[in-house]
This record gives structure tokens, sequence and C-alpha cells, in this order.
């Protein structure tokens, strides 16, 4: 996230502006950071399980060309609709492309949108938020209002007429998805900074006399990261969810692009000669998809975040 | 209590009575999970109680004391388990009950009333139907008749009206007095107090304390009071267990534990405690004097504040005789000219308002802090104090009247202005200290990072020498700048909070109830740090507190506010001495100095004087704002 890292590097700097030996204590900071990580994970075994669900996508995603054996997107006419053989684990599909190999590919296109998406919308959620907890004037209402009629449109249907006024090129469906999503993550984190904001450091930070927005980068946003953390994984599973049912729905990855949400839309009517062509995009979304969640919830009790009490509205 | 009159007498540490004790505790060890590690909470504590007594428990925050009061319900927190020995009500082992069994002790024989009434009791519920409730869950008859008997038991006015109610819609008092009702419903031979009047200021504190201690003889209740507390618990408790570290150390009837403190800790805790009410001998003058100074630091930091106080009263007539300790000053009467003489603030008229359509929150306060000089303003939760603070921080504009300030070198600024329209010069020069160390340093950065920033924001640079330093002049050492404020404990958070405040190089601090959140012994210890770096660098102060007996040893002068106004100002010794305005009585006779063992009859708190107008002078820049009785 971008404010987040704006914001670590301000601390480092504050840090190393503080003490003379400034490389070591960012060592230490980072040491810390790592211990904080590694102990959480034992205290949570979902957090640990969906990690490792997520980090073995996204090497799967990034080794898919060399591991794949096959170029996803080679049509074998000689091999349509064959079962699983030594050359193809999983079977080919109606054009004779190798299932196993698309699966593995599929993951790309999906992994980099979601990725994009979500942590640009967290970050305008979370700043936006941040901002109109600190501000609560008329700048608040303006934006909860706009918030309010975004939050009211169904968010496929926003997204179908954006790719259909637009093309569905990747920034169009990033920027689509931001707008569709950022504004639940600015009620959320709004709400978690609204809690923040009574308490004294930040009266402290007015008494002195710091600027707005130097208190909502230095006091109010670190002590909601916890809350942005949740948010961010969670969000990730409703995205890559989205996207696939915008590819299945043809608004997504173009043909021949390797997609699981195109790959369950191609093979579908195929599903009694090859279920392996359904099956295999329909397991990895769903794995991805579980890990994320596993993620957002062992995140949020390692971090003790109860989203009921945060005021988590959507 | 009026059983001590079956006082007995000496050694003989418990009861002598007919009956068995109500409450035994036998050799009890619990100990906490932490991780792979078992931490003792409480190690072998051991004490009676018999029906109509009381004892009090007191000891610092983690004592254990809390753990072994809610071991009488048979409630342990998640984690514990206990590790020897035995907890008996009313003759049954708590522990080896089974659930039914429990459930009929938890309000039927024992009952709880709780710290904070306000949490106690559900937002979502009329009174009467919670009330309705603890009858009816043991099985009594819950009829209207009864809960309006159990309101009325509890003297709450207007009982038809009360059971209406929401619980947000009393007051804290009133609260509490419901929570009372709740337990002594089932008539228990058990009533356990965990901190029953902490959230509560003096007056109402007063008026709970003595039901609770009426109800416990009409009822022949056996009570445990956990306090930290010691004028609570020694009005109240035949005897007093003094608890550290989850061990009993000392065991006594109240007024031998008083007299004559065996164990060292409990001296020192004795030692710690601000005290408002001198002995007559005290009272008397320079006598008193030797005697107030031996009682330890804090005292000692009174006395030093009385002379200092004549001190700038002496200054401020023009009396430039520095050598004489200005004890004798006299009185000039009727003097209507400012009471000291190079005033860093001053207020005239000043009206506060949180927003249109509310009353003031400030509603005309005139006042000066001189240079140098300790301004105490006191006065109960909801009497404008905290408002008073926050308008001179600039947090809240002031609506009208004048508010200025004069600071050294010649700076002058307007205080009626919020804190975006000052300069940065008169923003450094007035510093703002919490009442909630723990709110007050922003959990994410490190102590030398939240000093780091007003240096840096004042004076330009913040070099990690100087944060070391500051960290020294505040008692704690250079290496506490790498910490978070999680890894310290509450007084060295606050001590903290104080260097923060230094670090600006202010000339003005507001100190806003800043132990309130605090141990005594911890409170001493800040107390005197704050009173040693102002007299130091020579700091004018504003110092609000709801508890006079602190107020008493770090004071110059006193202004005591109720209602948004000031009724009383005057230099402290003489607003301690009286004559008083009424409300400050009030608050006087409510306070509980430790090893009082009777409560004072504050009635049911009702004010009974009116607002008049002018002011009567007492001399010696002591003014009481007239009043007429009602």
């Amino acid at each position: 996230m971008s404010t987040t890292t704006t914001n670590g590097t301000e601390e480092a700097r504050v840090a190393s502006a503080g003490r003379p030996d400034a490389p070591k204590t960012v060592g230490a900071r980072l040491r810390g950071l790592a211990t904080g990580v590694s102990s959480s994970i034992s205290a949570s075994s979902a957090l640990g399980i969906g990690l490792g669900l997520i980090a073995l996508h996204i090497a799967l995603a990034l080794l898919a060309p060399l591991i794949a054996g096959h170029d996803p997107v080679a049509t074998d006419s000689t091999a349509a609709l064959a079962g699983s053989s030594w050359s193809h684990w999983l079977g080919t599909d109606q054009y004779g492309r190798d299932i196993l190999s698309r699966t593995l590919h599929g993951g790309q296109y999906a992994l980099l949108v979601t990725f994009l998406a979500t942590t640009i919308a967290v970050s305008i959620g979370t700043v936006l938020g941040c901002i109109t907890a600190y501000a609560d004037n008329w700048f608040d209402e303006v934006v909860m209002r706009i918030v309010d009629a975004l939050l009211s449109v169904p968010s496929i249907l926003a997204l179908l007429v954006v790719v259909t006024v637009f093309d569905s090129g990747l920034w169009v469906i990033v920027l689509a998805v931001t707008v569709v999503y950022a504004p639940a993550v600015t009620r959320v984190v709004r709400g978690a900074a609204r809690t923040v904001i009574t308490q004294d450091y930040v009266t402290a930070a007015r008494a002195r006399g710091e600027g707005s927005l130097s208190i909502v980068f230095r006091e109010i946003l670190p002590n909601v990261l916890d809350v942005v953390l949740v948010e961010f994984a969670m969000r990730a599973s409703w995205i890559v969810l989205l996207i696939s049912t915008l590819s299945f729905l043809g608004f997504g990855a173009n043909p021949p692009t390797p997609d699981w949400g195109l790959m369950v839309q191609e093979n579908r009517t195929a599903l009694t000669v090859v279920p392996m062509g359904t099956l295999a995009p329909v397991v990895a979304l769903a794995t991805l998809v579980i890990g994320l969640n596993l993620s957002a919830d062992g995140l949020s009790k390692t971090l003790g975040v109860d989203r009921a009490q945060k005021g988590a509205t959507s | 209590m009026t059983t001590t009159s079956t006082n007995q007498g000496g050694a003989v540490p418990v009861t002598d009575t007919a009956s068995a004790p109500v409450v035994v505790v036998d050799d009890l060890s619990i100990s906490y999970a932490a991780g792979r590690r078992e931490v003792p909470v409480v190690r072998g504590a051991g004490f009676e109680i018999a029906a109509g007594r009381a004892l009090g428990l007191v000891g610092e925050s983690g004592s254990g004391k809390s753990t072994v009061a809610r071991t009488l319900l048979a409630h342990l927190r998640r984690g514990s388990r206990i590790v020897g020995g035995s907890v008996r009500v009313a003759g049954d082992d708590v522990f080896a009950l089974d659930e039914r069994a429990r459930r009929a002790l938890r309000g039927g024989t024992a009952a709880l009333v709780a710290q904070n009434a306000g949490q106690a009791l559900t937002p979502s519920m009329r009174v009467g139907r919670q009330l309705r409730e603890a009858l009816e869950s043991h099985g009594l008859p819950g009829g209207h008749d009864r809960v309006l008997e159990l309101v009325r038991h509890v003297r709450l006015p207007d009982p038809e009206t009360i059971v209406r109610r929401y619980p947000h819609q009393l007051s804290g008092g009133q609260q509490q007095r419901i929570a009372i009702a709740m337990a002594v419903a089932a008539r228990p031979q058990l009533l356990v107090l965990d901190e029953p009047t902490t959230a509560l200021d003096v007056v109402t504190q007063s008026a709970v304390l003595e039901l609770i201690r009426d109800l416990a003889v009409e009822l022949d209740m056996a009570i445990l009071l956990v306090s930290h507390d010691l004028g609570v618990v020694s009005s109240m408790a035949d005897e007093i267990a003094v608890m550290r570290d989850g061990v009993i150390v000392e065991h006594r009837p109240t007024a031998e534990l008083f007299a004559d403190p065996q164990h060292e800790y409990t001296r020192e805790l004795l030692a710690s405690i601000p005290r408002v009410h001198l002995g007559d001998g005290d009272r008397a003058g320079e006598s008193g004097r030797d005697a107030r100074s031996l009682r330890g630091t804090l005292s000692g930091i009174a006395h030093a504040a009385h002379v200092r106080a004549a001190q700038v009263l002496a200054v401020a007539r023009g009396e430039e005789s520095a050598g004489d300790s200005g004890a004798q000053a006299a009185p000039r009467a009727g003097s209507t000219e400012p009471v000291v003489a190079e005033p860093v603030v001053a207020a005239r008229d000043l009206v506060v308002r949180y927003g249109r359509g509310l009353p003031a929150a400030v509603d005309g306060v005139s006042l000066e802090i001189g240079r140098r000089e300790t301004l105490a303003v006191v006065g109960e939760s909801g009497s404008g104090k905290s408002t008073l603070a926050t308008a001179m921080a600039g947090l809240i504009p002031a609506e009208s009247g004048a508010f200025s300030f004069r600071g050294a070198a010649g700076l002058e600024g307007d205080l009626t202005q919020s804190v975006g329209r000052r300069s940065a010069d008169l923003r450094r020069a007035v510093q703002l200290i919490f009442q909630n160390a723990d709110t007050s340093l922003n959990p994410r950065r490190t102590v030398g990072a939240a000093i780091a920033r007003p240096l840096k924001l004042f004076t330009g640079s913040s070099s990690p020498d100087r944060v070391a330093e500051l960290l020294v002049e505040v008692g704690l050492t250079p290496d506490f700048a790498a910490r978070l404020p999680a890894q310290l404990s509450g007084g060295q958070r606050q001590r903290v909070g104080i260097a923060r405040a230094l670090a600006a190089g202010p000339e003005l601090i507001i100190a806003d109830e800043i132990t309130t959140a605090l141990d005594v012994r911890v409170q001493a210890g800040v107390l005197e740090l704050l009173t040693r770096l102002r007299d130091e660098k020579g700091l004018s102060c504003l110092f609000i507190s709801h508890d006079l007996a602190v107020v008493r040893g770090v004071a110059d002068r006193v202004a005591v506010m109720t209602g948004g106004r000031i009724v009383e100002v005057g230099p402290a010794d003489r607003v301690f001495g009286g004559p008083n305005h009424p409300y400050t009585r009030t608050l006087l006779d409510a306070t509980l100095d430790p090893g009082t063992t009777e409560l004072p009859g504050v009635g049911d708190g009702r004010v009974r004087w009116r607002d008049a107008d002018g002011w009567t002078d007492h001399g010696g820049g002591h003014h009481v704002k007239n009043w007429e009785a009602q």
C-alpha cells in the first residue's frame, strides 16, 4: 500500500534522525517486524495455512512458464478433449490445449488484477476514510454521501457497464473494481479511525499545532493499520471472485488468454467429457479464495480486530 | 462500622463471634498460564470474614486483590487455576460446587458490586426490569412492589420514575445504587465490593459508602471491600489486609494498622498517601508543620508549597522581602486588585460552550495564574474544570470573555483563540499533560519519537542527546527512547507525558487529572517529579484535580469550581483552613483520609445553597462567592 509505505519510511526517518546508529535500528525494526509476523503465524494456524495457500498460488503463477510443459494457448486438433495421460496430466480442452498448463497460467491474470485493484482500492479507501474521519465537517458529509451512492449500485452491474462502455483492458477493470470497492473500505476505515481520533495522543498532536495531514498520516494511520490489513485480505478474496465472474460472463480476459473464469465458461459444455477442464480452474480459484479468507480471519484474530466492533458494514 | 462495639482487641485477628465465619479462605494460591510458564498470581492468601464484619483488601493494581475477591464467587479469569488452598463461603467449598449450585451461590449467597456500574447494567433494559430479574433469578417474587421496595431500600428518590429509566439516564451514583440494589436483592450473606466507588466523585462516594454500611448492618452481611483507596477502606472495614504481589503482607484491625503499621510496604503505602485533613495540632500552625513534613515526601512538598504560596502573595503586594518566609503576610482586607503580581494567564468572565443551545460548561470564570505559581482547580465531575483546561490549551475556543497569556520575554497571546490560530511561540509556551497516559501516547511510536516530535516542532532540532536528557530529567534512563508505550508501566508513561510537555520548553503546564489513573505510590512519585521540575524550571501550572488531598500537596492557590463557576479561590492553606463556601465544605467533608474510621455524614448530597451576587473577602487573597441558604 502506497500510504502505509510512505508512513513506514517516515517513521524510519524519524527513528534514524533520532539516533546516530540509524542502519542498525532499521535492521532491528525489520527484524522486529519479521518476528512479529512469524509469531502471529505461529499464534494462528488459520493465518499460516492461508498465507501458505496464497504463497503457493503466487509461486505457481510466477513459475508457470517453467513448469507447465505446454504452451497454454497452443492448440492441437489431434488431441482435443482427451482424458488425462502422461503428456497431458489433466487432459485437454476442445481445442486440444493442455488444461494443467492453462490452469497454472490462469492464475497470473486473476492475481495481477486482484493485487492491483485491491491495493489501489484499499489505499484510496484508507486515506479517504482517515481524512473524512478527522475532518468531520462538510467534506466528510460530501464524501460519505458519494460513498452511499456508490455503495447502492450492485458491483457486478457497475463493472459490466464500465467494461461495456470502455474496453475490457487490464487498467479499465482495475479502476472499475477500485471505484466499486474503495467506498466500502472508506466506510470501514472511517469507523476505525473515529475511535482512534478520540484518543489523547491525537488531542496532543492537535494541541501542539500539527497540520491536519501530519495528524492523519503520523497519528491516525499507523493505528488503523490492523483494520486495513484485514480489509485488504478480505477485499482481495471478493475481488478474485468478481474478476473471475467477469471473465466467465465474457467481459474479462479475452480468449485465448488462459483464465480461470474463462476456462469454466469454455469447458462447462464438455463437463461430462472432460470434467477436469471445469474442475481444475474451480479448485484453483476456491483454494485461492479460501487462502485469502483464512488470512483475513487469522489476521483479524492475531491483530485483535473484531470487525463487528469496528463498524464494518459491507 | 457500628459493629465495632464488638471489637476484639489486641492481636486476635479474626472472629470470636458465636457463628461460623461466612467466608473462610485458606492458603489460597492461584496461578496464571502465560504461554508455557505458570505465573503465580496469588500465593498463600488466607482470611476469614464473619457475618456483619467487613474486611478491606488493599494493594496496587496487579497485586492480585481482585483475583482473590472474585474467587469468593467461584470466578476465575480464563487461564487461571487454583494451585492450592480452598475458598469456603457459607460452609461450601465454592470450587467444588456444580454449575447449579454455583449459580445459586452467585447473587444468592454471595453478591458482587463491580467498579463501573455503568457497565454492569444492561444498557437496553429499564432498571426496573433488571431489578425484577435479579429477584426472580433467585426464585423470589418479582412483583412491582418488591422492585419499588428495593429501590427505596437503596435510598433513591422517586422509585416510580427511577424504575422506568434506562441506565444511561441515571447518574453514576444512581447507577451504583441500582447495582447495589441488585446485589442485595436476594439478601446475600456476603457482599463483595470491587472498587465500588472509584469512578465516583467524593461526595457521591461518601453517600454510596454510607448506604453500603447501613445495608451491611441491616442485612448482617459479611463484606469484602477491595480498593486501592486506603481512605475508603479505613472508613468502611473492621480489618485490613494489605496485598502485594499476590501475598497478604499484613492483616490487622484497621485502627491498629494505621496506628502502627508493621510491614515495610504498608508503611511505604501509608506515607505516600496525600491527606486533606491535617490533625488538630497541624492546623494550629508552625508546630504542626514539622509533624506534617515527617509524613513523607508529599507532605514535604506541601510544606514547600505553602511557603511558596506565601512568597508569591508577598511579591504580589510589592513586599519584596524574599528572606521572610511570608507566613505572616498581613491580609489586606477588601483589596480588589489582582491577587498575583505578574499573571501569566488572566481570564475575565470567560465563557466556554460546547455547542449552540447547550448550557455553558465554563460560565463567567475569572482567574489568574502568577509566574511560578500553581493554581489548582478542584470540583466534582461536570463542574467544568476540565473544560477550562481544554480551553486554555486551545482545543475549544472560548465563546466570550478575555483570556490572555503574558509570558516571559514579552510573549503575549490571546488564549480565546483555538490552537490553529495561535502563534507557534504561544503554542510552545502552553503545554498539556493528559489524565490518561495510556491513551496520550501513540502506541505505534517509540518513546523517543514521541518526545522528539515536539522538540523538532518547537526547537527546530531533535537530537537524541536532548531526548536522552529529557528522559533523565523525568527520572527514566536514556534507553527508554527505543521502547514502545506498551512496554512501560502507567507511572513511566505519565513520566514520558511530562517529558513530552517539557520538550517544548513551556512556561505554563496544564496538568489535567494527571494522577487519577495511578496507584498511590506511583502517584506520589509523579507528583514529586512534577513539583520538582516546576520549581527548577520556574513554570506556572494549572493543576486540575478532583482529589483535594493531591491538591493540598502541590497547589499554591486553589480555585473551587461547580456548575461552571468558581465559588471560592484563595491560597491553599486558607481554602483548606476555612471559612469556606458550602460547596467547598461538602467536598472537604466528603474526602476520606486514610485512618478515619468514620464516614462523614454528607446526607444525600443535595445542594443546600443558592448563588448570590458578590464575593466575600476573607483576606490574604481568599475570596468566597456569596451564597444564601436554601
